[in-house]
């Protein structure tokens, strides 16, 4: 019996220059990046493309340092989940450590991680039109 | 042509132990089970979406995954994206300065695979696969 678990949402790439990365990755493997975001509070810069269904974020340091060489590696992914309460509920009760849903960056979305068990793995689940959207200003 | 994350990859200790949570906790389905003599690893493939999860558990301690989990431990390992032509698919990659690992496809848990060097991706280790029947 599943938990509702409907694909992979997103992979993160953490990088020393999420910019840099992101092009490396659009130039080299053709896919464009569709959107670029700053992190309000924290000056965190993400870049984001799609593949099918999945999205690449490309995550790093508002200010980037004259580095030497860019870096960057895998930092985790997240599952999309029909009902993250019933998500979390079920991993808890597997014996699987699971933090609070709580609002996620996406609007109107909640996501919760699951802090061991996973294979090393960082690893998040997320729900959609969990939460009510703010109505946009004019 | 690149058309999907086909899978993403995970470095375990061992994969009944990882399989309790990605197998049982979470429900989804193993689509392959099987040990790869000449990587040295047993894989297995979880679907999910249109898209898998890979468990890589090392059976040799002289191979790369080995090398990869005495060195960091448990987690990601590549990111494999679908190719409907592999061998055309390196082969561009390597027209675009990438040095490859693999330079030519070669049989793998996901069907017809190539990897490509993570020094020329800003240190992330990428695959391309094609699927050699239907499906994932």
């Amino acid at each position: 019996m599943g938990i509702g678990a409907q694909y992979i949402d997103h992979i993160v790439i953490a990088s020393n220059d999420s910019a840099a990365t992101a092009k490396h990755f659009s130039e080299t493997f053709d896919f464009p990046i569709k959107r670029t975001f700053a992190r309000p509070g924290t000056g965190a810069h993400m870049e984001f493309a799609k593949l099918d269904e999945v999205v690449l974020e490309f995550a790093g340091p508002g200010t980037v340092q004259p580095y030497d060489e860019v870096k960057a590696r895998m930092g985790g992914f997240v599952v999309a989940v029909e009902d993250i309460e019933k998500a979390v509920a079920a991993v808890r009760a597997a014996g699987f450590p699971c933090g609070d849903p709580h609002p996620a960056v996406q609007p109107g979305a909640k996501i919760a991680g699951v802090k061991s068990g996973t294979g090393g793995v960082p690893f998040a689940f997320i729900q959609y039109n969990a939460l009510p959207i703010e109505e946009a200003k004019a | 042509m690149l058309s999907k994350v086909h899978h993403v990859g995970i470095v375990v200790k061992s994969a009944d132990e990882a399989m309790k949570f990605y197998r049982d906790a979470l429900g989804l389905k193993v689509t392959a089970d099987r040990v790869i003599e000449d990587q040295g690893v047993r894989g297995v493939l979880l679907a999910i979406g249109n898209s898998e999860i890979e468990l890589l558990e090392p059976i040799r301690a002289d191979t790369g995954v080995a090398r990869f989990l005495e060195t960091r431990g448990e987690g990601m390992h590549h990111i494999c994206f679908e190719s409907d032509d592999c061998a055309k698919d390196l082969d561009a990659a390597a027209g675009k300065g990438i040095e490859l690992i693999d330079k030519v496809p070669r049989p793998g848990l996901a069907g017809m695979i190539g990897f490509l060097h993570p020094k020329s991706n800003h240190g992330v280790l990428i695959e391309y696969a094609t699927p050699v029947h239907e499906g994932h």
